[in-house]
C-alpha cells in the first residue's frame, strides 16, 4: 500500500519580528520560504528569520541586541 | 432652308400668288402625297422615283421645302407603326403569357423556336428599315438636286443626311418604345441568358482541361493568349478546333441579335438583358463554387473563370460589334452612356479595351460581393471549423478589401452569435472555444480588431455572466488538451499554445508598456503608423492599444487578472495535491508562460506552491534514505508495519496555497504509526520544522484481494480508511463504523457509495431506521448479482467529485462566507416574503427594540 499525504510546514504561528512576515512565509528578500530562508533562534529564544536577524546585526555598530528584549544577541546553540 | 423659313413667315407672299401658281401646287402637292404614299407603301416599288423628284422639285421652288419634309416624315413614321413596328410585335404576341414570370425562372418554351421567332422578326424589320432608309435617301437626294439646280455652291450633302437619318433613327425607336410589349424584355433576357449557359457550359468543358495554366494571371489577353494557345496545341486539334468555330460562331449570332437590337434602338435594353444575363451566370457559378465545404479557397477558380467565360464571351462580342459598328456607329446616333466605345476598341491590340476593363472591374465586384454575402452568411459554421477553414477565411478577407462592407459582416454574425451559441444549450467551454476561434479568424480578416471588438463584446458580456467561465479559461489557458469536458479536444483550440506564441509579443509589450520608449523605437513605431479603419471606434483608443492579443481578450472577459491567478492558483493547488509521483515539469512550463504573460509578482504563490514540490520530492528521497539508520526514538515496528519506502508526502507551506479542506480522520493504526514515523524523520532533519498531517488528502493505491480475485484501486484516504475497517470485521453498521473512522455518519454514507457502487460492499437496513449495516462481498457471484458494474476498473479518486475535492473551489471558498446568508436564503421552507414584508418585519423588530435602523441600515441593538 502507497501512501501519500500532506504535511504543513509549521514552526510557530508567529511572525518574525522584524519583517513581521509569517515565520512559514519568508523575508522581504527572498522568493521561497523554507529552506531558502531559515529561521534562527537567538539565546533568549526569541525567533527570527536568518535573514532578517542578520541584517540587523550586521548594521549595528557595537554589539548587537535582541530587537525583541534588548538583551545581547546571541545564537542559539 | 434659310428662304424658306423667311418665306414661311412672310405672310404677304400669298397676296403675290397667281391663280396658277395655286394651281400648281395643289397638284404638285397631291401628286406628291400620292407618290410618297405609293412609294412607302409599296413593297420595293421604286418606280415612282421619277414622278416623286419632279413633285418635291416644284413644291420646293415655291418654298415649301418644309412642308414636304414634314409630310414625308409623317407618312414614314405612320408606315413604320403599320409595317414595321406593329409586324415585329406580332412575332411575339404567343409569348405574352411570360411576362409575369420571374428573371431566374426557366421559360418553358422551345428553345428554338424563340430564337428563330427573334432572328426572323429582326430579319423583318430590318429589311422594313433598309427599304425605308433607301426611301428617305431618295427625298434627299431630290431635295440636293434641287438645291444644286437653284444655286452654284456646294450645299453640304452629308450634313443633310446625317440629319434625316438620324431623325429617322428617332422615329424607329420611338415609335418601337411607345408599342413596346412587356413581354420583349423577358425574352430578351431568357434568350441572352440561354445562350450565355450554352457558351458558358462549352468553355466549361475547356476550362476544366486546362484549369492549370489558367490558375493565374490576372492580365486579360495574356490570358486569352493562352486560351488560345492550348487549343491550338490541344491534342485533339480538330475537336477542339470544331468546339472553337462552334464558339465563335455562337458569338457571332449573339452579336447579330445585339447589332439588330441596336439598329432599332434598343442598345441599353440589349445590354441590360446580356449584362443581366451574365450576372445571373456568374452567380450560380459562385453559389455553385462556393459551396459548403470552406476547406479550399474558392476565390481564384471564380476569377479564372470570369476570366474565361464571360470576359471570354464580351470580348469577342465587341470585337464583333466593333468591326461591323464603325460605319454604323454614327448612322445610329443613338447610344447609351455605359455602352463600351466601339471606336476605343482595337481588336489584336494587347491593352484591353476600356469597355472590357470596365466589365472585368464590374464583374469581378459582382463575384466579390456574392461570395462575400455567401461566405458572412456562413461565417458562423466557417468559424467552428476555423483552422481548416482558413481558405474561406482568406477568401472573405479579400472579398471585404475589395468591398470594403465590413459592418455587414459585424451585423450578421453578431446576430449568428445571439441565436447559435449565446444560449443555455452551449457549454461555457464550447463558447469559449468559439471566441478563441473567432478571434483567430477574424485577426487575419481586420488585424486592427476593429470588427473584433464589435463581434466580440455580445460573447464577453454573456461569458460574464456565467459561474463557471473563469474556471473553463484556466482550464484551457494550462491544460494542454484544450479542457476535460468537451468533446472538441483538439489540441489547436488550447490557449496553452497562444502563451508560447505570444512569448515574443510579450516582451514588445513590456517595452510599449514602459514610458522609456526609446527614440528608436518611437520612430519605428511612428513609420509603421496606418489609420484605423472608418469603423473604428474613436472612443476604444487607437490602433496601438487595440492590438489582437487573445489572451488579453481572454483575460477580459474575467475581469482582472488577479481573478485568473486566483483561480488558477486554486486549480494548481487541486492538480499538485493528487500527484503522487511529484512530476510537475508541464506545471512548471505552464507558470513560466504566465509569469511572462501576468507578472512574476502575481505569481510568486504559485511558484511557492510548484517549488514545495519539488522540496518535497527532496525531503521525501533524504527521509528514505534515513531508514537505514533507525531513528533515535523509533519505537519497535510491529508485524503490520508498512515500510517507509510505500509513502510519498507532499510537503507544503500552508501560508501560500489556498485555504485546504480538511475532515478528521482516523487512519488505520498502521499508516497513523508510518505517519508520525515520518514526521519524527523529518523532524530530525528539519528542526525547527514541524509537519501537521492532512489525513484526509491524498491517494492511496490499495489492492482488495477476495477469495476469487484481485481488486486494484486508487482512491482517497476516506475510502481506503473504510474499507480497511472491513479487514477485520465483515460487517458494521454505519454509525459504528462512522466513530471508528472519526468522520460524521452522514458523511460516511455518502462516501461508501462509491464501494457500494463497486460491488465491494453491501448495504441492508440496520434495527433502526437512521442505521445502515454494511457488509463487504466476499465473492464475485454475489458482487454482479448486486451491483452489475464491474469492480475491476482502476478509478481514480472515487466519489463524488464536489466532496473530493482537495482544496476548496474558489466558489466553495465564498459560499463558506455566504453560509449565513444562504440559510436565509435556501432555508426550508425558502424564504418567499416579498421586500414590503420583510420591511414590515425588520421594522417590527426595530419597535421591539432589538434592532435599530440607522441610515437606511439595520443594526443589532446592543
Amino acid at each position: 500500500m502507497a501512501c501519500c499525504c500532506f504535511m504543513d510546514l509549521d514552526a510557530q504561528d508567529e511572525t518574525c519580528g522584524i519583517c513581521r512576515m509569517a515565520f512559514d512565509g519568508c523575508c522581504p528578500d527572498c522568493k521561497l520560504p523554507g529552506d531558502d530562508c531559515p529561521l534562527i533562534w537567538g539565546a533568549c529564544n526569541h525567533a527570527f528569520h536568518l535573514h532578517c536577524i542578520l541584517k540587523w546585526v550586521n548594521s549595528q555598530t557595537s554589539q548587537a541586541h535582541c530587537p525583541m528584549c534588548r538583551r545581547e544577541w546571541q545564537f542559539k546553540g | 432652308m434659310e428662304d424658306s423659313h423667311s418665306s414661311l413667315f412672310n405672310l404677304g407672299i400669298l397676296d403675290t400668288l397667281t391663280d396658277d401658281q395655286l394651281h400648281e401646287i395643289l397638284d404638285n402637292y397631291n401628286a406628291f402625297c400620292n407618290a410618297t404614299q405609293s412609294l412607302l407603301g409599296g413593297a420595293g416599288d421604286l418606280s415612282y422615283g421619277a414622278q416623286f423628284v419632279s413633285n418635291v422639285h416644284t413644291l420646293c421652288k415655291h418654298g415649301l421645302e418644309s412642308l414636304v419634309l414634314d409630310h414625308f416624315l409623317k407618312i414614314l413614321e405612320e408606315t413604320f407603326e403599320r409595317n414595321g413596328a406593329s409586324r415585329f410585335w406580332r412575332h411575339f404576341d404567343p409569348y405574352t403569357d411570360f411576362v409575369g414570370l420571374n428573371k431566374n425562372d426557366d421559360i418553358n418554351i422551345d428553345e428554338d423556336e424563340i430564337e428563330s421567332v427573334l432572328y426572323n422578326a429582326l430579319e423583318e424589320i430590318s429589311i422594313e428599315k433598309q427599304y425605308q432608309e433607301k426611301c428617305l435617301l431618295i427625298l434627299v437626294h431630290a431635295l440636293q438636286s434641287f438645291k444644286d439646280q437653284m444655286s452654284e455652291e456646294r450645299h453640304n450633302f452629308e450634313a443633310e443626311r446625317n440629319y434625316l437619318t438620324s431623325k429617322y433613327q428617332w422615329i424607329v425607336s420611338s415609335v418601337l418604345m411607345t408599342t413596346l410589349p412587356r413581354v420583349f424584355p423577358v425574352i430578351l433576357h431568357w434568350y441572352f441568358k440561354r445562350r450565355l449557359e450554352e457558351l458558358s457550359t462549352m468553355v466549361d468543358v475547356e476550362f476544366t482541361d486546362d484549369v492549370s495554366p489558367n490558375k493565374d494571371g490576372m492580365d486579360l489577353d495574356e490570358k486569352g493568349k493562352v486560351c488560345n494557345k492550348d487549343v491550338e496545341m490541344d491534342v485533339d486539334e480538330c475537336y477542339s478546333a470544331r468546339r472553337f468555330s462552334e464558339n465563335s460562331r455562337l458569338v457571332k449570332n449573339i452579336g447579330k441579335v445585339v447589332l439588330g437590337l441596336r439598329s432599332l434602338g434598343f442598345t441599353s435594353m440589349a445590354e441590360d438583358a446580356y449584362a443581366s444575363a451574365i450576372f445571373l451566370l456568374l452567380k450560380a457559378k459562385v453559389y455553385n463554387v462556393a459551396g459548403d465545404d470552406f476547406r479550399s479557397s474558392v476565390l481564384q477558380s471564380i476569377q479564372s473563370w470570369i476570366q474565361a467565360v464571360p470576359l471570354q464571351f464580351l470580348h469577342a462580342l465587341l470585337v464583333y460589334l466593333g468591326d461591323s459598328v464603325s460605319y454604323e456607329s454614327t448612322s445610329s446616333g443613338l447610344k447609351s452612356p455605359l455602352a463600351p466605345q466601339p471606336s476605343s476598341f482595337c481588336p489584336g491590340i494587347d491593352t484591353p479595351s476600356e469597355g472590357l476593363v470596365r466589365w472585368k472591374l464590374r464583374l469581378e465586384y459582382f463575384a466579390y460581393e456574392t461570395l462575400q454575402d455567401l461566405r458572412i452568411a456562413k461565417l458562423f459554421e466557417i468559424i467552428v471549423d476555423y483552422p481548416e477553414s482558413s481558405p474561406a477565411i482568406e477568401d472573405l478577407k479579400l472579398c471585404l478589401e475589395y468591398t470594403g462592407q465590413h459592418s455587414k459582416l459585424v451585423e450578421s454574425f453578431i446576430s449568428a452569435l445571439r441565436y447559435r451559441l449565446l444560449t443555455a444549450g452551449a457549454s461555457t467551454n464550447d463558447i469559449l472555444h468559439q471566441y478563441v476561434s473567432t478571434i483567430k479568424a477574424l485577426r487575419t480578416i481586420d488585424p486592427a480588431g476593429v470588427f473584433l471588438e464589435a463581434v466580440g463584446e455580445p460573447i464577453r458580456d454573456y461569458l460574464k455572466g456565467r459561474r463557471d467561465t473563469i474556471k473553463c479559461i484556466v482550464t484551457m489557458l494550462t491544460d494542454g488538451t484544450g479542457g476535460n469536458s468537451s468533446a472538441s479536444g483538439n489540441p489547436g483550440d488550447s490557449l496553452l499554445e497562444e502563451l508560447n506564441r505570444d512569448e515574443e509579443i510579450q516582451e514588445n509589450f513590456g517595452i510599449d508598456d514602459d514610458f522609456n520608449t526609446d527614440d528608436r523605437q518611437a520612430w519605428i513605431n511612428a513609420t509603421r503608423w496606418q489609420p484605423d479603419p472608418v469603423e473604428a471606434d474613436p472612443l476604444k483608443g487607437s490602433r496601438n492599444q487595440r492590438k489582437v492579443d487573445i489572451l488579453g481578450m481572454i483575460v477580459g472577459i474575467i475581469g482582472s487578472k488577479d481573478q485568473l491567478v486566483h483561480e488558477y492558483r486554486t486549480m494548481l493547488a487541486e492538480k499538485l495535491l493528487n500527484k503522487s509521483d511529484y512530476d510537475i515539469d508541464s506545471e512548471i512550463r505552464t507558470l513560466e508562460l504566465l509569469k511572462i504573460h501576468f507578472g512574476e509578482s502575481s505569481l510568486q504563490k504559485c511558484e511557492i506552491m510548484l517549488n514545495d514540490l519539488i522540496g518535497s520530492k527532496r525531503v521525501n528521497t533524504n527521509i528514505k534514505a534515513t531508514i537505514s539508520q533507525p531513528s533515535q526514538t523509533s519505537v519497535e515496528v510491529d508485524d503490520n508495519a508498512i515500510s517507509m519506502d510505500k509513502i510519498a508526502a507532499t510537503i507544503i507551506s500552508s501560508n501560500f496555497w489556498p485555504p485546504i479542506q480538511d475532515e478528521p480522520l482516523n487512519l488505520p493504526e498502521p499508516v497513523d504509526q508510518l505517519l508520525s514515523d515520518y514526521s519524527k524523520r523529518f523532524s530530525e532533519i528539519k528542526t525547527p520544522r514541524k509537519l501537521q498531517w492532512k489525513k484526509s488528502l491524498g491517494t492511496v493505491k490499495l489492492e482488495l484481494q477476495f477469495e476469487d480475485r484481485v481488486v486494484p484501486f486508487t482512491v482517497s484516504p476516506v475510502l481506503a480508511s473504510i474499507i480497511m475497517k472491513f479487514q477485520d470485521q465483515t460487517s458494521w453498521s454505519s454509525k459504528n463504523l462512522a466513530a471508528a473512522i472519526g468522520i460524521p455518519v452522514d458523511v460516511l454514507n455518502r462516501r461508501i457509495h462509491f464501494w457500494i457502487s463497486k460491488g465491494i460492499i453491501a448495504e441492508s437496513p440496520g434495527g433502526d431506521s437512521s442505521d445502515h449495516v454494511y457488509t463487504i462481498m466476499e465473492n464475485m457471484a454475489e458482487t454482479s448479482r448486486n451491483a452489475g458494474g464491474s469492480g475491476n476498473t482502476q478509478e481514480l479518486l472515487g466519489g463524488d467529485e464536489e466532496e473530493d475535492r482537495s482544496v476548496a473551489s474558489v466558489e466553495n471558498q465564498l459560499r463558506k462566507e455566504m453560509t449565513v446568508y444562504e440559510m436565509f436564503c435556501i432555508a426550508d421552507p425558502p424564504y418567499d416574503k416579498s421586500l414590503q414584508q420583510l420591511q414590515s418585519f425588520l421594522s417590527g423588530l426595530v419597535s421591539e427594540e432589538k434592532l435599530e435602523l440607522r441610515d437606511g441600515v439595520y443594526f443589532l441593538k446592543k
